[in-house]
């Protein structure tokens, strides 16, 4: 029996904006995309709604960068972007500038490891990645201890005034 | 044991290792002050990363309510599987003048359980596709109906529906639909009944032959163009000497697609020949016909869809296989 989509509907939107917003970087968008995702889920009334969910939204996510890329707004910004901020202690960064350097930090990852982390801060188990990702279950553990020193180190290297992201 | 790898400490922390892993790693780092001092690293690591994420999290807005989703459900396109997008966007421009005809009726607010309502459209949508998958066996009793109709001066297109008995021994449905308004079929009838002007008439299309597709072809110079994906439910030809095609194609048992092609070498301005089709009245006239060259031919398309979808089916067009 497919699931109750109202109950995941409760319990699985937040995580589903947030795993889309780190991927799409614009609160609006990620909220259409998830309402999206459920009304396809309606239709579909897929056996394992979550996880179809989250397959579906990583798939609108992707195509939504790919017509970003070929639009070359964000990247280009973001990489014209001067680290002006590198002499400030990290409590006085605004949440923006905050953001965006995780947002970069992110891009650093391989998609695999980033996939992998956003999955799993959106809630899922490591089962739940492995079937979504292809990943071997042994490996998640692996895969998230690495996804998360890079993100950390990738972090810590924009704000320690190391502007990798001039490159 | 050896010591503990950073994967398994992660999985550790993370609380998915399963009961007998999870006893050894402890028995481990009970033992191992060196395991003991990683772990507090990977935990560390993990904590910080977590808060990275944090930062960049959207603000928490409550999700809409979920009735609202289910509303704009019926507006996506994905309602209906199709491999192919562009016909179920065609299938739903179709389904949902329909739908929305009836929704006055279904959607009153205090309805007590939509998704009662749901099943059912699941349900249609999916006669639909047997619908058309059975349209796309031939059915030649009624095939040989039409025949006989049109033998008869009656032209008919029928409708296209899978089975023959339905195609109405009704004399006066029969009557009413001449092939320009074969497109018009079923429950499209009743809506273009209930909406819109009753389809022109025109009597320079009542007689066209049904030809076999190398008749079509050896007319055409070329292979004729149509859907790719799409049954051809027949092809027709002029009845005068313009060398004009036309394909008929189901994009679902109640809709059919006309795609009105002729080669480019035949003069445009020829259709004054008796019954001949008269190529660039979709200028002139009408804007829910399009057209455009498809190799050496130029095309037409009609169908009671959107002008928006014919324009998309338009660009599909291709030589059929």
């Amino acid at each position: 029996m497919p699931d109750d989509i109202a109950e995941v509907y409760r319990s699985t939107y937040g995580a589903l904006v947030r795993f889309l917003y780190r991927k799409v970087w614009d609160q609006g968008r990620a909220e259409d995309l998830a309402q999206e995702a459920f009304a396809r889920a309606l239709v579909h009334r897929p056996e394992n709604t979550r996880g179809w969910l989250f397959v579906v939204a990583a798939n609108m996510a992707r195509d939504e960068a790919r017509r970003a890329a070929r639009e070359k707004r964000h990247l280009t910004l973001l990489k014209s972007e001067p680290d002006a901020v590198h002499s400030s202690p990290e409590d006085e960064i605004d949440a923006e500038t905050r953001t965006r350097h995780v947002r970069a930090a992110l891009d650093e990852l391989t998609p695999r490891d980033r996939e992998a982390l956003l999955l799993w801060d959106a809630g899922m188990s490591y089962d739940e990645i492995a079937t979504q990702t292809g990943l071997a279950r042994g490996a998640i553990g692996t895969t998230l201890a690495r996804a998360r020193r890079r993100l950390v180190e990738a972090y810590d290297a924009r704000e320690g005034g190391q502007h990798v992201a001039r490159g | 044991m050896s010591h503990v790898d950073e994967g398994t400490l992660h999985a550790y922390l993370d609380g998915e290792l399963s009961p007998p892993e999870r006893a050894t790693v402890e028995a481990h780092l009970a033992e191992c002050a060196s395991c003991r001092a990683t772990l507090a690293e990977e935990r560390a690591l993990l904590e910080r990363a977590s808060a990275l994420l944090g930062a960049a999290r959207p603000v928490e807005r409550p999700a809409p309510p979920f009735e609202q989703l289910r509303r704009e459900s019926k507006r996506s396109p994905w309602r209906v599987r199709r491999s192919i997008a562009w016909a179920a966007s065609i299938v739903l421009a179709v389904g949902l003048g329909y739908s929305l005809r009836g929704s006055a009726r279904e959607e009153s607010p205090e309805a007590a359980d939509k998704f009662a309502l749901y099943d059912r459209r699941d349900a249609a949508a999916e006669q639909n596709q047997a619908a058309r998958s059975a349209a796309r066996r031939p059915a030649p009793a009624a095939d040989e109906a039409a025949r006989q109709r049109e033998a008869s001066g009656v032209v008919a297109t029928v409708a296209p529906t899978p089975t023959a008995d339905a195609r109405a021994d009704s004399p006066a449905t029969a009557e009413a639909m001449h092939l320009d308004a074969v497109v018009v079929t079923n429950r499209a009838a009743a809506n273009a009944g209930a909406a819109a002007p009753a389809p022109q008439v025109r009597s320079t299309l009542t007689e066209w032959p049904i030809i076999t597709r190398s008749a079509a072809r050896s007319l055409l110079g070329t292979d004729p163009v149509g859907l790719p994906g799409l049954a051809t439910r027949r092809i027709r030809r002029s009845p005068g000497t313009d060398r004009t095609v036309i394909v008929e194609q189901a994009v679902d048992s109640a809709t059919v697609i006309q795609i009105i092609q002729r080669p480019t070498s035949a003069n445009l301005f020829d259709s004054s020949a008796r019954g001949g089709y008269a190529f660039g009245e979709a200028e002139r006239q009408r804007t829910d016909r399009l057209a455009r060259f498809v190799g050496r031919l130029r095309v037409e398309i009609k169908g009671p869809v959107s002008l928006d979808s014919l324009n998309r089916l338009l660009e599909q067009v291709a030589p059929l296989p």
